[in-house]
């Protein structure tokens, strides 16, 4: 198989496995709820809801085919790296474009009753129901003391080195030691790895926005898909932090002379935890459905409050942003998992802080490899 | 499963609302002595307020008898008094002479009064205290 043909391959899966995602969507939205807009649990049984889903179906196939169309067409002309990329960046703009489009449409479908039940909250009494708080705080421990670990053990085998080192990339077999390449990746395990943790924590005390009058089901629902994607959140952390341990020891232990490469087999590690968050995506769209709606029974049918309901304090549908509301994570209104409210205090932090540690980490590594 | 409903579009301010709606629950039975309560915490992120906002509730609903605060255990439904003070029923029987009397005045006639009595009376829990310890 040639390079090019490879690379088309790539998008040829991407394509589809994002357009599949993206087509799977309107099967598995919560009763109410409309391309991140509350239109009300009676109008969502509408005409003009069922034409926003036609149109929906339609527009996706065509992102598909106007994807692929394009990447092909560059790769066929002779540049099938850039075709990868601008497929990839045409699947993804266009299926922004039609979604935006559709919020717009959406919006014009808001019923009036709906400001009045964005004004209502229906909490629970039970407690005990952060059941993954505990598996959060663990996991959270686990990879930020394993990723400590990794950096000291980095650090002291680099003043170890020999001054020339066996070359992991460039051409010559030996290049200098270099304090950046040793401690890399022992970074990189403890800011992904605390990331998705820190995730997992937030979403295990996500505010929750039952349905009004029989909360029940809506609540057992919404906690039992809470503990799910919480628990899938601590394992991709936990899975992170184990393949950069794995990654980060072969390439000290490359410098240190005890082995001669860092091993091929290593690179299906990404492989597998690829496969994991798909698994667990499809998971969600076969057992839970938006925010556990598949288990909502009956009580599907009351509207829902909070903050789901609350068509005032959404950006686009897709960024929460309330200054009234003190919760740091609450449930997207669009696709599946939890969103931050970006007027918290803490959340602004967190995002702030990984989006830069992510930015410089992915500018310093790309430095270091065209170098 | 117990819940509550916080509405925003009402005049009475969050913390009034947990706390009236408690007390019914109490009074109602429904939430039974050593019944455990959320957090100050759990409860201010679910309903998406301020930690003070909830505890001010729950330090009310303390005061007035129907909740045990035990800093470690956690906040729990306070088992009835077997006997009222003196002092504490005397307040008490002010403040509903004062509301019988705003009703009186508001035009409720006194066949009304007694219906509403009758029901409130009625829809509280007839457990007496010492079965609820």
């Amino acid at each position: 198989m040639t390079e090019s043909t490879l690379v088309n391959l790539f998008l040829i899966i991407r394509v589809f496995l994002i357009g599949g995602l993206l087509l799977a969507l309107p099967h598995i939205m919560r009763k109410g709820l409309m391309f991140g807009v509350y239109i009300g649990e009676g109008t969502a049984k509408g005409d003009s809801a069922s034409q926003l889903l036609h149109s929906w179906r339609h527009g996706c196939v065509l992102v598909m085919v106007l994807a692929l169309g394009v990447g092909l067409g560059i790769s066929a002309a002779g540049w099938p790296v850039a075709g990868n990329l601008t497929g990839t960046a045409v699947l993804l703009c266009s299926a922004l474009a039609l979604y935006l489009r559709l919020y717009a449409k959406a919006r014009k479908l808001i019923p009036p009753e709906a400001a009045r039940q964005a004004q209502k909250t229906v909490v629970s009494l039970d407690v005990g129901r952060s059941r993954g708080q505990p598996f959060a705080r663990a996991t959270l421990a686990i990879c930020l003391i394993t990723s400590l670990l990794l950096i000291l053990y980095a650090v002291a085998s680099y003043r170890v080195m020999p001054d020339l080192v066996p070359a992991l990339s460039g051409t010559g077999p030996m290049s200098e030691k270099v304090f950046i390449d040793t401690i890399y990746f022992p970074v990189l395990a403890l800011v992904v790895s605390s990331l998705f943790s820190l995730l997992a924590l937030f979403t295990a005390g996500a505010k929750r926005s039952l349905r009004d009058g029989t909360g029940s089901y809506s609540a057992e629902a919404q906690d039992a898909f809470q503990l799910f994607f919480t628990k899938l959140l601590c394992w991709i952390a936990i899975l992170f932090c184990a393949l950069l341990t794995l990654i980060s020891v072969q390439i000290v232990r490359v410098g240190l002379s005890a082995t001669n490469w860092i091993g091929h087999e290593i690179w299906w590690a990404p492989g597998i935890l690829v496969i994991f968050m798909l698994i667990g995506l499809i998971r969600i769209m076969r057992k839970y459905g938006q925010g556990g709606s598949f288990r909502e029974y009956g009580s599907a049918e009351t509207p829902l409050t909070g903050a789901l309901a609350d068509n005032d304090h959404w950006v686009l549908g897709l960024f929460y942003f309330n200054r009234d509301d003190s919760s740091i994570m609450v449930e997207s209104r669009f696709g599946v998992g939890y969103t931050l409210n970006y007027a918290n205090s803490t959340a602004i932090l967190f995002t702030v802080t990984y989006l830069v540690l992510t930015i410089g980490l992915a500018a310093l590594g790309l430095v270091r490899v065209l170098s | 499963m117990v819940t509550l409903t916080i509405d925003r579009g009402l005049k009475d301010s969050v913390y009034e609302q947990v706390a009236g709606q408690v007390r019914q629950l109490v009074a109602s039975g429904t939430l039974a002595p050593g019944t455990p309560l959320p957090s100050v915490r759990q409860l201010a992120s679910d309903v998406g307020v301020n930690l003070n906002t909830i505890a001010r509730a729950y330090r009310l609903l303390e005061a007035e008898g129907f909740l045990a605060i035990k800093d470690r255990a956690g906040v729990f439904v306070a088992a009835p008094a077997v006997r009222a003070k003196t002092t504490v029923k005397k307040e008490l029987q002010n403040q509903l002479s004062v509301t019988i009397a705003r009703l009186r005045q508001a035009g409720v006639s006194h066949d009304e009064l007694l219906a509403l009595v009758e029901r409130e009376v009625s829809v509280i829990s007839d457990q007496p205290p010492e079965a609820s310890k």
